[in-house]
């Protein structure tokens, strides 16, 4: 395999301010993405999860029942596990059944696959401050192995502040629908994440170090701008991981792509 | 004729664990060939529920001072396994034949080090700030004890956790094995992790699925499932002249349930379609598998399931059991430390027995075992791990 093919893209920022800033199109939570009898319940996390990723299906056409997916996230579903934690030091805390179950970090793996009846594996997936690249290498991985396409989507809520204070917010969410090899109608294509010394925006630096989650926003500023970069930084790590990228005939031939592995 | 495999097997070349079934896989083999249980009443913590739990009750080691920060019972228990056996020589070994750029680690946990945020989230009631040595990316967020490991073992290939509750370190050998064949690794350390904690033991209690005493896997009189804590570590790389006789990772096949969050589809569907997986990826027929450990929680929703599954799959069973009334369920790490169970049923030639097993239930309609069977070379052997969230993967194993 010589690239990824990006086919849609869904960026979701709930705080207004910071979508405002960003560099590329996001919206809001649409809860209409999420069933009506799971609304109530879900987290911040999964709300946010499913908005962007039934946005890059909207945007790819692609029919989310198919897909694979791969949710990656630092936190996970860390206010839920906060809300138990504090009921836990309590000796007569209340732990709910629901509230245990929707602790785990694949819950919203799980919902997902549930309310788009999709029986493809589904995988959560975390990795601290490489976690986009880690989600991006994985993706690379069940393509290059499997072909066809995939859904990736990554995304934190705001944790609670006293956890890290300082960090752990804005909430941000974005899913990309990804197919094996070069693929028509495709945003951009993507390489095989590799450890390289691709600078990672100075300004968006000192907002990713407190959300890590964030360290796609060049990626995302690509994909949706045009502006396609060859490299492409995924973490303000030096050295650290990056993804080479291209759109049509940028993008190097069969072969050239050898020496981006 | 044999259907070529869509995906390239790994070789097994080294692997180790510390459970309550014992601190190596040495004393894991002792304790699968008594087949007595290994549960005992909880030491670690106070629970206002009765139980018996697999807890590892023998000292662990200090994290080293440069690593203080990463401190957690889950990272110890880690830590605990490595230094079993000369696991660590072997991971050191691939390192220096392939450059720690080109060995990668992938962790399933589901836990982390939650066991040591709860303590935390105490002081925090306490005094509204969180003590000075907790870090919560490095002790509770998912990938703490991978990140840990990477450093206390220098590896500098791609590093990540799978967390999909109760199949993720059988999740993380699957994505191991695709960082092998895609070759952006050349050795891949997998570790499943899990340590007992109050949210894991109150959460289940709250669906309703503990049993008091020792659990008695796919028994028509189960009572519920105990919990269990361990880390299993396992070596994979590419198949070489010189591994030819270490036991091989065929394919590991995965699957979503769909259904249900907490309860597993009641025909075994995913279940069925991750075993089915499994044998479609390695080019296997269901005819070759001379075994099935299974993840046999002993919750009748999951035994029943498993059960439907197995029969929907093979039209005649092979031999098929479950270790978790031994080890109990030791979530995450389950299909880590099952798949070492089921290499050490390769390796020395047994089948493990179902400890707790008096009366199989009748819905089982397959040859369970119930004490273990020696002297038979078992070839081919799956194993199941199945998780919250309808999130399934059966692990096929082959000997060398």
């Amino acid at each position: 395999m010589d690239c990824m093919s990006l086919l849609g893209v869904g960026v979701c920022a709930p705080d207004p301010d910071f979508r405002a800033n960003l560099p590329f199109p996001a919206f809001a939570i649409n809860r209409e993405t999420i069933p009506p009898l799971l609304r109530r319940r879900s987290s911040q996390a999964m709300q946010m999860a499913f908005s962007a990723a039934s946005a890059a299906c909207e945007q790819a056409q692609r029919s989310p029942s198919s897909l694979p997916a791969i949710f990656a996230s630092v936190a996970g579903e860390i206010n839920t596990t906060d809300q138990i934690c504090n009921q836990l030091v309590k000796t007569d805390g209340v732990m709910s059944p629901s509230a245990f179950h929707n602790s785990v970090q694949n819950t919203a793996a799980g919902y997902w696959s549930i309310a788009q009846q999709c029986t493809q594996p589904a995988t959560a997936l975390a990795a601290g401050s490489d976690t986009l690249a880690m989600a991006l290498l994985e993706a690379w991985c069940q393509l290059a192995c499997q072909g066809g396409e995939l859904l990736l989507v990554c995304y934190d809520e705001a944790w609670p502040g006293y956890l890290v204070p300082g960090c752990g917010n804005p909430a941000f969410a974005y899913a990309l629908l990804l197919a094996a090899g070069t693929v028509d109608g495709r945003l951009m294509q993507i390489s095989r994440p590799q450890v390289g010394e691709s600078i990672f925006p100075a300004d968006w630096t000192d907002s990713v170090n407190s959300m890590p989650i964030l360290a796609a926003i060049p990626l995302l500023e690509a994909a949706l701008t045009g502006r396609v970069p060859q490299a492409i930084a995924l973490s303000p790590h030096m050295p650290g991981w990056q993804v080479h990228a291209g759109v049509a005939s940028a993008y190097p031939k069969t072969g050239d792509g050898e020496k981006w592995r | 004729m044999r259907i070529s495999p869509l995906i390239s097997p790994v070789a097994v070349t080294a692997y180790q664990c510390v459970s309550a079934g014992g601190d190596d896989v040495d004393a894991l083999y002792a304790s699968l060939l008594a087949n007595r249980p290994c549960l005992k009443p909880l030491n670690l913590f106070d629970i206002p529920f009765d139980t018996v739990v697999g807890e590892v009750t023998s000292a662990l080691p200090d994290i080293r001072r440069d690593l203080q920060t990463y401190n957690s019972r889950n990272a110890r228990l880690a830590l605990k396994a490595l230094e079993q056996g000369g696991f660590r020589a072997e991971v050191e070994r691939a390192v220096a034949l392939y450059g720690a750029t080109r060995v990668g680690l992938i962790l399933g946990t589901s836990t982390s080090g939650i066991y040591d945020s709860e303590n935390a989230y105490a002081r925090l009631q306490q005094d509204g700030v969180m003590p000075d040595n907790f870090y919560f990316t490095k002790v509770q967020t998912a990938q703490a004890t991978a990140e840990f490991l990477q450093l206390e073992l220098g590896l500098q290939g791609p590093c990540y956790a799978i967390s999909t509750a109760c199949s993720s370190s059988a999740k993380a050998l699957a994505a191991a094995q695709r960082l092998l064949v895609t070759d952006c690794c050349d050795a891949v350390l997998v570790a499943g992790v899990d340590s007992l904690c109050r949210l894991t033991l109150r959460g289940f209690n709250s669906l309703q699925l503990i049993s008091a005493d020792a659990c008695r896997p796919m028994d028509a009189g189960r009572q519920g499932i105990n919990i269990g804590e361990g880390a299993a570590l396992l070596l994979l790389e590419k198949p070489s002249a010189d591994n030819t006789d270490r036991p091989r990772l065929l394919a590991v096949g995965e699957s979503s349930d769909a259904h249900h969050m907490s309860a597993p589809h009641p025909e075994g569907l995913g279940a069925a379609s991750a075993m089915a997986q499994a044998l479609r990826l390695a080019g296997r027929d269901v005819s070759e598998v001379d075994y099935i450990n299974l993840h046999a929680t002993a919750s009748t929703l999951n035994d029943l399931a498993e059960a439907r599954a197995v029969a929907s799959v093979f039209a005649n069973p092979p031999p098929c059991s479950g270790v978790k009334g031994l080890l109990g369920h030791t979530l995450g790490a389950a299909g880590a430390l099952e798949v070492v169970v089921s290499l050490l049923a390769l390796e020395r030639g047994f089948l493990p027995g179902t400890c707790g097993l008096q009366m199989p239930d009748p819905e089982c309609r397959f040859p369970l075992v119930t004490a273990p069977e020696l002297n038979v070379s078992p070839r081919l052997i799956l194993s199941n791990a199945f998780g919250f969230g309808g999130n399934n993967a059966s692990v096929l194993l082959e000997a060398a």
